[in-house]
């Protein structure tokens, strides 16, 4: 049998990338509340209390929260709704 | 100064020291909010990727325009309960229906974000309690963001228990 070799920059890798999905990240900032962010991740992402504690504290002590990955048009659509509410969040690549 | 359920439907604040008072009336504005750093931490970029400029335009051109006004409508909100305002022995009162909360802690941290970016406030300071003394515009904008936070706090536990 013969052995399957990886091609270097073959398009496996891109289609790979392509399927990857999109992470919205919150990102720490000095002015929101504790209480306030743990607040709108509960109501953006229907949250349990401790799963959204779990969330604010990560950004909190990390700087940043990857809290949730999906489809590219939600994720942008939830950045959409965290800026509503004044919260630092981006989209980035999963994996990057 | 006391934070107290009305009724299900009211939140109220009594004596409410004059100094206090005055701070609240301008929780709507007018802040600088065409300074750069102002509008850039109201409206970020919703990637940090160089690669997504297509994004950012889009971005500029379609969300933000949602979001002023979106942001407009929760100060205007706000703007409307502060005229209810009551004059009374021990201070002023006020009453707000708890289907605004929602446009308050909006405006409030609005005007928190506002002067933190317009008096270039850093975490270290703004983790600090509220300055001792009053000595200039910045120390007024730190007791401003931490009276602010206050109210905050107060609505998001109303609403947490409601």
């Amino acid at each position: 049998m013969a052995e399957v070799k990886e091609v270097p920059g073959s398009s496996t890798r891109d289609e790979t990338a392509l399927d990857q999905p999109w992470n919205v990240v919150v990102h720490n900032d000095p002015v929101n509340l504790m209480v306030y962010v743990t607040m709108v991740f509960r109501k953006v992402f229907g949250f349990s209390r401790e799963k959204a504690e779990s969330h604010m504290l990560e950004v909190h002590h990390k700087g940043r929260s990857i809290v949730w990955s999906g489809a590219r048009e939600r994720a942008e659509l939830y950045v959409q709704q965290l800026h509503s509410h004044l919260l630092l969040a981006t989209i980035e690549r999963s994996g990057s | 100064m006391e934070f107290y359920r009305i009724s299900d439907n009211r939140l109220g604040l009594r004596e409410i020291p004059p100094l206090l008072a005055g701070l609240m009336r301008q929780i709507p504005g007018p802040f600088e909010q065409d300074g750069r750093a102002v509008e850039e931490r109201l409206f970020p970029k919703p990637s940090q990727d160089p690669g997504e400029e297509g994004l950012r335009e889009d971005w500029k051109a379609h969300v933000e325009p949602e979001l002023h006004a979106f942001f407009l409508s929760a100060r205007q909100v706000v703007e409307a309960d502060l005229r209810g305002f009551k004059e009374e022995e021990g201070g002023f009162a006020l009453d707000i229906p708890a289907g605004h909360a929602e446009s308050w802690l909006n405006a409030l941290n609005q005007a928190r974000i506002s002067l933190a970016a317009q008096h270039h406030l850093h975490e270290a300071e703004l983790s600090q309690p509220g300055p001792m003394a009053i000595l200039d515009e910045r120390d007024l904008a730190k007791f401003q963001i931490h009276f602010y936070a206050a109210l905050q706090q107060w609505l998001v536990e109303t609403l947490d228990v409601s």
